[in-house]
């Protein structure tokens, strides 16, 4: 089933000059897509148009049975959550109250975080394997941890569709693997969209691609259709060979000599 | 190192804030620059009509200022805002000095000239900021202090010339330090509205104030409607500053440093740092007013000399071991 139906979609900064033009895709629940493409492609302006931070200019953005400008913000923020690719830590906030603020949305005017808001930021604090860390000052963390007390907060809100800008882009190769393995196993019940710069990366964990250059889709589909020679040299001018990891099965470039 | 306190211990830290309040008003009333004995304080004339409505004052200041200094500073996002930074302080000087050297006397709605005149004058400099750090509908924290700032040098170079040509400059120049020695029924009277529904719009929005510590972007991703909760809070800042700065002069120190002392110590989350910062305040305003009026007496001090002069040195030291226990 489909929780995110993108059509015809045009926006930017600029209506002269739209970064993306005319982008059509949908995702279904328990999907886990990866964005890929050149710097400039469009990957984040993708992401901040379906979390509303930008308008569009035409098309069409429908989350679940909704259009998108049928949703107030509060509505909208219950549906879909947002990881930007530089969280900062709140000087001190310890992990739990900090995961606790992805409540926000549910909070009435005259109450604060009652008991169920008090178990979703515990399921979320499980979730990412933060238990031994909830007391700890967000300032106390390493990069990879507090990478993860960000997805733990957006994952408190209880999204359909949980975005990441460059979740891996600052980490070390442990944690980048580490946080594909935790987001694979989060698409059940709701899906999963985020940007990479790392094709082999994208291609190892997310369920399908979508290949960007100038704002226009130049490949989607499973990552062994999308991470093609010719499609690679259509996106970024680069030479590469493509083979599949005997063990994943999963497609992988190599940069020819 | 901020301690995460647990709910109890939230308990705790409020119940005794305000019993250290209330010991402090008490003493307060005992104190003065005529020596009366607790028995006799009762029936007199010198607890009800001078010394109960200044301590109520002091305290009714304290919350105006330091709630007004942690809405400023958490929807500005900028450690140095304070209720002054929009140029109410700047204002309110202008207005107060032009009734001052005319010699106005006229009574609006209960309220005196200088204070009425200060009031409307800090009002007016806030919408004048405001309205012109507005762009295109928008208004970017940057824009507004920027604004503030330069509006604030305006108004003081107004200032300057009125001290001048009318020659009332002490008059003036004790208003601009700040007092409580006009405190009167009245004057409580007037104030506490304020200070009653600034601090609870301060209260309920503290949600909006916590998710505004991820930025403002990730608050508007968490259903926040930024422009909204940044006008309404401005609103509530500047009336309740404008408030305190009419009755009350420019006291300075309380807007500034309770928010970021009060955050060192608990942390920033607004739904106990609001009402922790409010206590604090008053108490703060409440001890200061008693030391300026008793420590010369019968000469007073005015009150932001003391705050400054106690306080200061003592946020440093919290400051300083903070950064220490960092490393």
């Amino acid at each position: 089933m489909s929780i995110l139906k993108i059509e015809n979609l045009v926006c930017g900064y600029n209506p002269k000059k739209p970064v993306l033009k005319d982008l059509s895709f949908s995702v279904d629940e328990g999907q886990f897509v990866g964005i890929v493409g050149p710097n400039g492609s469009g990957k984040t302006t993708l992401l901040r148009a379906i979390i509303g931070l930008l308008s569009r200019d035409a098309g069409s953005i429908v989350i679940g049975h909704h259009r998108i400008e049928n949703l107030d913000r509060r509505e909208l923020a219950r549906r879909v959550a947002f990881v930007p690719q530089l969280m900062e830590p709140v000087d001190g906030f310890t992990v739990e109250e900090l995961v606790l603020l992805g409540r926000t949305p549910y909070f009435n005017r005259f109450s604060f975080e009652n008991e169920d808001d008090h178990d979703a930021a515990a399921w979320a604090i499980e979730e990412l394997k933060l238990g031994d860390l909830k007391d700890r000052p967000t300032t106390d963390l390493s990069g990879g941890e507090f990478q993860r007390v960000a997805i733990a907060r957006a994952l408190a809100q209880e999204p359909r569709i949980l975005l990441l800008d460059e979740p891996t882009s600052h980490l070390d190769i442990r944690f980048q693997v580490n946080i594909c393995k935790l987001l694979r196993k989060l698409r059940s019940h709701r899906s999963i969209i985020a940007t990479f710069h790392d094709l082999n990366l994208a291609s190892r964990f997310c369920s399908k691609l979508i290949l960007l250059k100038n704002g226009e889709m130049i490949a989607s589909g499973k990552p062994d259709e999308v991470v093609t020679p010719q499609n690679i040299w259509k996106a970024y001018r680069i030479k590469v060979s493509v083979r599949n990891n005997p063990r994943t099965k999963k497609a992988k470039y190599v940069l020819l000599p | 190192m901020v301690r995460k306190l647990n709910k109890n211990e939230e308990k705790i830290a409020i119940a005794s804030l305000s019993a250290f309040l209330l010991i402090a008003v008490i003493l307060s009333l005992l104190l003065g620059s005529v020596f009366i004995s607790p028995g006799e304080l009762l029936g007199s004339e010198i607890l009800w009509q001078i010394r109960l409505p200044r301590v109520l004052l002091a305290a009714l200041i304290g919350l105006l200022l330091s709630i007004s200094g942690v809405m400023l500073q958490g929807i500005l996002r900028n450690p140095l805002a304070d209720p002054y930074i929009l140029g109410i302080s700047a204002g309110g000087a202008v207005g107060a000095a032009i009734s001052i050297a005319l010699g106005a006397q006229f009574v609006i709605f209960g309220i005196s000239s200088v204070p009425a005149t200060a009031f409307i004058f800090s009002l007016i400099a806030v919408f004048v900021v405001y309205k012109l750090s507005q762009v295109g509908g928008r208004t970017a924290p940057e824009t507004l202090i920027l604004a503030g700032v330069a509006f604030s040098a305006f108004a003081s170079a107004i200032l300057s010339f009125i001290i001048i040509v009318s020659g009332s400059l002490q008059a003036i120049y004790f208003w601009l330090l700040g007092s409580l020695s006009a405190a009167s029924w009245g004057n409580v009277l007037t104030v506490i509205p304020y200070a009653l529904v600034g601090a609870g719009v301060a209260y309920f929005f503290s949600k909006e104030l916590n998710a505004l510590l991820l930025g403002e972007e990730m608050a508007i991703t968490l259903g926040v409607n930024v422009e909204n909760t940044r006008l309404i809070l401005l609103g509530a800042a500047s009336l309740m500053a404008a408030a305190a700065v009419s009755v009350s002069g420019l006291i300075g120190f309380v807007g500034l440093i309770i928010p970021h002392w009060i955050r060192l110590v608990i942390g920033p989350n607004h739904r106990l740092l609001i009402p922790v910062a409010a206590l604090s305040g008053m108490l703060l305003m409440v001890v200061a007013d008693t030391i300026s009026r008793t420590i010369l007496s019968p000469m007073e001090i005015p009150i932001g000399i003391i705050m400054a002069l106690v306080g200061a040195p003592f946020f440093l030291y919290l400051l300083r071991r903070r950064r220490l226990e960092g490393k």
